[in-house]
């Protein structure tokens, strides 16, 4: 734990923080303009509740404040790699459903996916410096989706995409307590705890 | 008997005078004054399209013994129209409150009640001391899609009514205006002014939760405002004002990521620094300051045309700009 509470580390945190912001909310603009257009493409009414879906990780969260730093990397790593296995799966479906034909949407979706397979990365490397262990990725996809309808595709769509929307904005709000100058010191909002 | 009565206006109302028979020989007053027998069907008391001005204490007497043998307070109202209710988070993450009135006024005693669910989850809207109309929530969970339900329900005597919201947490975050705002002008640059503000105190988590500021500003004698938004930071160094005009600037706030921008803040006026007028005796003297004040960039002798004294109408505040804008331009050459 020395080596991650160093001056050098702690300057290499709030850089990489600072980064991870800025990633979080370049992604989080990008997904509500692709949110416009997957409503508008997909047919769907924008104001539709969607139920939660199985594999979708949740950006709710109770007691955010009371979170340690280790918890909130390894939510939002957790968040991210599902969120990377996701969109992949949509992207599949969309050019299985549609071919050529929405090729802006299929670009759009291709492009987020890139955002959050950055993110995610970068979540490692921000693990990597508090000398946390980088957990495997075997059991973060989702679990093998039942046959869906056309329209429940869609669906789970809305409600993969609006849920990462959120998760953008959670991101950023974690990386921030994340930077915190206290954090240097290794007395801040939790990165002293063990996972 | 005292007891309250209701009543709608525009409604007719009959009063017994409580036991007594039609035929009995009463005496009713409102308000401690006689009412007239025309208003009276046998003992019982008739008032037809009744309207605000007949609430008040009625009273009913027997005959030849006055003795007291009904009272009421007549309250004439309307039930309540669809209230108004707003929904705004000025203390994100922490909550948000609610507030609520009624549109129209109903003359006698309301009761509201108001439930908010998330999902499927009732919460509970802590009722504020001050204001009455208002009451807070807490919340329990931060960055959820699941939208919150509000539903106001307002009742009295004569009906009820109610007006329900949905929103989701992001929608109404909206922080209080920025307070301390100050401009000031900065020694020797006439064409800057200074401001800084301060964070609203409501705002409890600024480091976390970052603000995001808009500035505008604009001298005084004209409309259009100049804009700027700020990403980060509580200061402002404007560089484009008017020489020698008095500006009106105000702020606004956004939580970086979410929301709606504030309302404006309280608006601060400022005037740029200018050079103090040198004596004039001579006309070398003359020669020597228009020189002088062309390289400082202060408004040349015919600005003062454009003193608020002298300007007789729009037509010559235009024309003044205009030949404002042209020396200042000329001597933005000479930088």
């Amino acid at each position: 734990m020395a080596a991650a509470d160093s001056p050098s580390a702690a300057l290499r945190r709030r850089d990489l923080c600072s980064r991870g912001i800025r990633l979080a909310g370049k992604m989080r603009a990008d997904v509500v303009d692709l949110l416009d257009t997957y409503v508008e493409q997909q047919g769907l009414d924008a104001s539709a509740t969607v139920a939660a879906v199985e594999g979708v990780p949740l950006a709710a969260v109770e007691r955010w404040d009371e979170q340690t730093g280790t918890q909130r990397l390894l939510e939002n790593l957790a968040a991210y790699r599902a969120f990377r296995a996701l969109l992949a799966q949509m992207l599949e479906e969309q050019r299985e459903q549609l071919g050529e034909a929405d090729a802006g949407l299929g670009r759009a979706l291709a492009a987020v996916l890139l955002q959050v397979s950055a993110f995610a990365y970068h979540l490692e490397e921000l693990l990597r410096l508090e000398s946390r262990g980088i957990p495997g990725e075997e059991g973060d996809g989702p679990p093998p989706p039942p046959r869906l309808s056309l329209f429940e595709q869609k669906l789970r769509g809305l409600g993969v995409l609006r849920e990462l929307a959120q998760w953008a904005v959670r991101s950023a709000r974690d990386l921030r307590q994340l930077a915190k100058p206290s954090a240097a010191t290794g007395t801040a909002p939790g990165l002293a705890e063990s996972p | 008997d005292s007891h309250v009565q209701y009543e709608r206006v525009g409604a007719d109302v009959t009063m017994k005078c409580g036991s007594m028979d039609w035929d009995a020989a009463v005496t009713w007053t409102a308000n401690g004054t006689d009412i007239d027998d025309s208003h009276l069907n046998g003992s019982y008391l008739i008032l037809k399209n009744v309207d605000l001005s007949q609430s008040g204490q009625y009273s009913c007497y027997e005959g030849s013994s006055w003795h007291l043998k009904y009272q009421t307070y007549l309250r004439v109202g309307t039930p309540p129209k669809e209230p108004v209710l707003m929904c705004r988070s000025n203390n994100y993450p922490k909550g948000f409150y609610c507030s609520w009135h009624l549109p129209t006024p109903t003359y006698i005693p309301n009761t509201f009640n108001i439930s908010v669910i998330h999902g499927t989850k009732d919460m509970v809207c802590e009722k504020d001391a001050i204001p009455k109309n208002r009451c807070h929530i807490r919340y329990l969970q931060l960055f959820s899609t699941v939208k919150y339900k509000v539903t106001l329900t307002v009742t009295n005597a004569l009906g009820k009514n109610f007006t329900t919201l949905t929103f989701d947490e992001f929608a109404i975050v909206k922080p209080d205006p920025p307070e301390s705002v100050v401009a000031k002008p900065v020694p020797n640059n006439p064409r800057r002014l200074e401001v800084s503000w301060q964070n609203p105190s409501s705002w409890p988590d600024p480091e976390s939760f970052p603000l995001k500021f808009f500035l505008r500003y604009r001298p005084l004698i004209l409309d259009q405002w100049q804009h700027v938004e700020l990403s980060d930071g509580t200061s402002h160094t404007i560089t484009d004002a008017y020489a020698g005009k008095e500006y009106i600037i105000q702020v606004a706030a956004k939580d970086n990521d979410i929301g709606t921008w504030s309302d404006w803040s309280v608006a601060v006026h400022a005037t740029p620094w200018t050079e103090e007028p040198k004596h004039l005796t001579t006309e070398a003297q003359i020669t020597e300051t228009t020189s002088a004040s062309t390289s400082s960039f202060m408004a040349p002798p015919t600005t003062k045309i454009c003193d608020k004294g002298a300007v007789v109408g729009s037509g010559a505040v235009a024309v003044c700009w205009t030949a404002g804008l042209v020396v200042a331009a000329y001597s933005v050459l000479f930088i």
